[in-house]
């Protein structure tokens, strides 16, 4: 039986949506019939701008693919997003047009149709980056299947070796890129503004942009199967020159895909931070955030220092193939190493951008689902940023193998072992936070205590790659690939998974299936274990990773990791279908089914338009749970203060 | 009751970290170990290993615990005990993981440094990495023609320090014997170098760790340790194989650079790379064995994929090395109208 879930307010008048365009003018509206015109004309200019540069320069041929490419994918994206309405406010303000009267018609949703527009409400944008990531999560689960098929016996099955590359190449790039990353981002958008006790974000339009940027993003990546000649960038996501500029025309899309959602990263991580900084509500001083924010605050700024990174580094490779630079090409005085230096110079941090947010949603879980403050609330949050600001010391650890100048990694060695500390406080205080609790195992505790045990594995291997010895027998093995999964699914996916069940009624005001949750927790628990712990031995054995072939010894545990991982594929339809059918039907949740203290579970489920009636008093620290009479914050004024005035007194 | 549960919680952690300890020693993890650098690296690997499972026991041991003794009954609606911090743990789990990664740092630096260490007296090898084959060239021996040795496989007296110095034509390849435990990238523009001594005799696969394209997962090759006696007579069959010239040298070409990736009954190799010679060169003329070895993507047998036999065979090899292959290959196959 369907239970209708009331929004708690109602849109005010004055921010109705404005009237429906009739005729001929509902081409020219914000849309997507809008779309429908000027998507093809971007791509015909695109292709005209081109095709007349090359005749006027005298080039020859005129049609070249990767020149076009480079055009498709910024001109094309670029009418998708104008057409769509995500540059509408400001071509309006910029080109003095009469102010438009600030209405607030773009925000929130009141139908489905909401969530296909340029949104700028926060909740709504949240749940479009949750939806848009577990549809990239699950094309580039599909490819990992694909290539465990392949994989299960030694030999040529199925594809062959360029299609096999392609496969994890595409799975990599989808999974950080189009996954993890944007669906942290996503988290955080739902969820910060209501914790800082803020109407919204700091900037709702850029807000609204940024999201857009993903879903292209994804599409450039995934429409590299389509290019001629080649298909898929088959150079892993690490792209290392020179196999990167050698490879066929598809290797652009990464190059180009990558800048779309680098930028979406940093416009959100801008907006993170100005709102974390500007937005709190009174009281909220920085020592009484959640950790939470703590995570988003030290992410968002990893991001905005090193996304340009990878952004230059991409650039760098498309105009080698492109304009024909050379910045490594070693006869033309390149440096093939440097690219790397570059690269990891992002993509350590990017580590940590996809698990700083995972600590702050297991902090919060395991706080509330253990009823006890967090302990050692201080550190918790230092080492937080301890690990932003050790994150960008260490990049060469990826590198100890590449022959760079060798006494690097000494001190690489020693930062990376470093922030092992940090990282075990954080472990440590989760432990100490469950110490003479009341511990409840709804799903969102299974999984934050899943991650914080399979965290540690993944640490733990890492400790092996950061010594320089062993690092140079396991680099570039499988040992690698369980690494990176121990760290990549069993951390970030693990607490993602936690933060979608734990705020899932809020989001939807119902709540999902527990005894379905609960079995989801255990596929993805065994499954993931037999699929990755044996890859440990495979590598030290002398597995390589990147290879669809391998010597006849590895078959037998080769088959049970792709067994294993079928399995654990599997249990992600059980996720989408408890979460598909908790959404149009679950069970009314109420404004705080897990009587959590932090401010987002003081207001309806899901909340009002814009968030608070009136905006929160901080009074206290978020996680005073045991704590008589200790507040984190008082709602809508005087009224409840006089409440508990009242209560103290009776 | 404080003392009893710290008992029981030992207890849960020492049974994980025994049955961990099992996992960790009772399964073999590691290859053999056939190099003086493999036994210097072992060192560190278990010492880290040693320090790793005190800690999962540690962390495991109070997760079940705190999971089975503080779990909260259905109709429980209290909350814990407000425990906000303990300044004194919070030090002490700050200070013993640093304590513990300083000395893993400072022993593996050690082990670094005596891994790398490089007598004065010892012999040099380059490698070069190319798509999709590696080639070991020896500067200190010069055959007839006033050229040094260059193999296919990689052949090594036991016990002789060597200096590897790698290269690479094209893209990113990494050099890399699992039995020995050094590894290396070949960079392109770039001689990087590492360090070997080899310390059992044997045959091991030389594997290439870096993504280099299409053939990436068939880039093998072969290490050959032989006692210091072996290891002269085959330099010496060598240079002989060199001199005699014809179908004599072109055997011991397709041994060096061709047996890896294709079965030939006549030289008893059991590559599965490649097409079966045997079958693909049955009866073929002169012109189609040599166009096969120059520019083999010409006719790509059925089943196969273009791109991942070398393509630059015509010019790493003398017109005078690929006549004496062609023969070979004719002579073994029955082709060329013999």
């Amino acid at each position: 039986m369907a239970v209708e879930i009331e929004h708690a307010t109602e849109h005010h008048p004055a921010h109705a949506p404005p009237p429906p365009r009739r005729g001929l003018r509902r081409l020219t509206g914000a849309g997507w019939l809008r779309v429908l015109w000027v998507m093809p004309l971007s791509f015909g200019l695109a292709t005209l701008l081109v095709i007349g540069a090359r005749a006027a320069m005298g080039f020859d041929p005129l049609w070249e693919l990767q020149v076009l490419i480079v055009a498709w994918t910024v001109v094309v994206p670029l009418g998708f997003l104008a057409a769509l309405g995500g540059f509408d406010y400001w071509a309006y303000w910029i080109s003095g047009k009469p102010t438009r009267p600030e209405d607030h018609s773009g925000h929130g949703a009141r139908t489905w149709k909401d969530y296909f527009r340029v949104n700028t409400d926060h909740k709504v944008i949240g749940i479009q980056y949750l939806v848009t990531t577990i549809f990239f999560f699950g094309a580039a689960g599909l490819m990992a299947m694909f290539m465990r098929a392949e994989l299960a016996r030694p030999g040529m099955q199925y594809v062959d070796t360029n299609t096999f590359n392609g496969l994890f190449s595409v799975h990599a790039s989808l999974m950080i890129f189009l996954f993890i990353i944007p669906a942290f981002a996503g988290l955080g958008n739902y969820v910060i503004p209501l914790m800082l006790g803020a109407p919204d974000m700091a900037f709702p339009r850029l807000n609204a942009l940024s999201f857009w940027l993903l879903p292209i993003a994804g599409l450039i990546m995934m429409s590299s199967y389509l290019v001629p000649d080649g298909g898929a960038f088959a150079a892993g996501w690490t792209n290392y020159v020179p196999l990167a500029v050698q490879q066929p025309d598809g290797n652009l899309m990464f190059q180009m895909g990558v800048q779309w959602a680098g930028a979406s990263s940093i416009m959100t991580a801008l907006n993170f931070l100005v709102t974390i900084i500007t937005m709190r509500a009174p009281g909220m001083s920085f020592w009484r955030m959640p950790l939470l924010v703590w995570a988003n605050f030290a992410t968002s700024t990893l991001v905005v220092l090193a996304t340009p990174f990878v952004a230059g580094s991409q650039f760098f490779i498309m105009f080698d193939r492109v304009l024909h630079t050379n910045f490594f090409n070693p006869e033309m005085g390149g440096d093939v190493i440097a690219y790397q230096h570059i690269f990891w110079f992002y993509s350590h941090p990017a580590v940590y951008i996809m698990m700083l947010p995972g600590f702050g949603i297991a902090s919060e879980v395991i706080s509330v689902f253990a009823r006890k403050p967090i302990f050692g609330y201080r550190l918790m949050a230092l080492s937080l940023m301890a690990i932003l600001i050790l994150g960008f010391s260490v990049w060469a650890h990826h590198m100890f193998v590449s022959g760079m100048q060798s006494w690097i990694r000494i001190p690489m060695m020693v930062t990376t072992l470093v922030i092992a500390v940090p990282t075990g406080i954080k472990v440590f205080s989760w432990l100490a936070t469950l110490w003479e609790g009341r511990i409840r195992f709804a799903t969102p505790m299974l999984f934050a205590l899943g991650f914080v045990t399979m965290f540690v594995i993944g640490g733990l291997s890492g400790i092996y790659l950061g010594s320089v010895p062993v690092d140079i027998h396991a680099s570039d093995t499988y040992f690698v690939v369980a690494h990176i999964h121990y760290v990549l699914f069993g951390g970030s996916l693990f607490t993602i998974f936690a933060g979608i069940y734990y705020w899932f009624p809020k989001m939807t005001g119902r709540m999902y299936d527990e005894r379905l949750g609960k079995i989801h927790f255990w596929l993805t628990f065994v499954g993931f274990n037999v699929t990755f712990f044996p890859m440990h031995w495979v590598g030290l054995q002398g597995m390589p990773r990147r290879v669809a072939d391998y010597a006849p010894e590895f078959g037998n545990w080769n088959l049970v990791i792709s067994i294993a991982s079928f399995g654990l594929g599997a249990s992600t339809l059980v996720f989408l279908y408890n979460m598909i059918v908790s959404w149009r039907a679950g069970a009314p949740a109420g404004p705080n089914p897990w009587r959590a203290l932090t401010l987002e579970w003081q207001v309806s489920s899901p909340p009002p338009i814009f968030n608070f009636h009136e905006i929160p008093q901080v009074v206290g620290s978020p996680y005073e749970y045991g704590v008589r009479g200790a507040r984190h914050a008082v709602l809508n004024g005087d009224r409840a203060a006089v409440e508990e005035r009242e209560k103290v007194e009776a | 009751m404080r003392k009893r549960s710290i008992i029981q919680m030992t207890l849960v952690g020492v049974v994980v970290g025994l049955a961990l300890a099992a996992v960790a020693f009772f399964i073999p993890w590691l290859p053999d170990a056939a190099s003086e650098q493999a036994d210097i690296i072992d060192s560190v690997y278990w010492v880290v290993t040693v320090i790793c499972v005190a800690i999962f026991a540690l962390v495991a041991g109070v997760a079940v615990y705190a999971v089975w003794k503080f779990r909260a009954a259905p109709d429980d609606m209290d909350d814990g005990s407000p425990i906000h911090g303990h300044t004194g743990l919070e030090i002490v789990w700050t200070l013993v993981p640093t304590v513990l990664v300083t000395f893993i740092a400072v022993y593996s630096g050690v082990a670094l440094a005596q891994a790398e260490d490089l007598p004065d007296d010892h012999r040099v090898v380059e490698v070069t990495g190319e798509q999709f084959a590696w080639t070991f060239t020896y500067p200190d021996v010069e055959l007839e023609n006033g050229e040094p040795l260059a193999s296919g496989e990689l052949v090594l007296p036991v016990g002789e320090p060597v200096e590897f110095l790698i290269t690479s034509k094209d893209v990113i390849h990494s050099f890399w014997v699992p039995e020995w435990r050094m590894k290396q990238d070949a960079v392109r523009g770039v001689t990087t170098r590492t360090v070997v001594e080899p310390s059992k005799v044997g045959t091991f696969e030389v594997i290439c760790t870096e993504l280099c394209g299409l053939g990436h997962a068939v880039m093998r090759s072969r290490a050959r340790v032989l006692s210091a006696g072996d290891f002269s007579a085959w330099v010496e069959e060598q240079r002989r194989l060199a001199a005699e010239g014809g179908s004599v040298q072109g055997e011991a070409l397709f041994s060096a650079q061709c047996a890896s990736c294709h079965v030939l009954e006549e030289a008893g190799s059991q590559g599965q790379v490649g097409p079966n010679l045997d079958e693909s060169l049955e009866g073929a003329e002169e012109d189609f064995v040599r166009e096969s070895i120059v520019e083999p993507n010409a006719t790509i047998a059925e089943g196969f994929q273009p791109d991942v036999m070398p393509q630059n065979y015509g010019e790493l090899f003398t017109d005078e090395q690929i006549d004496g292959l062609v023969e070979y290959l004719l002579e073994a196959t029955g082709g060329g109208g013999r």
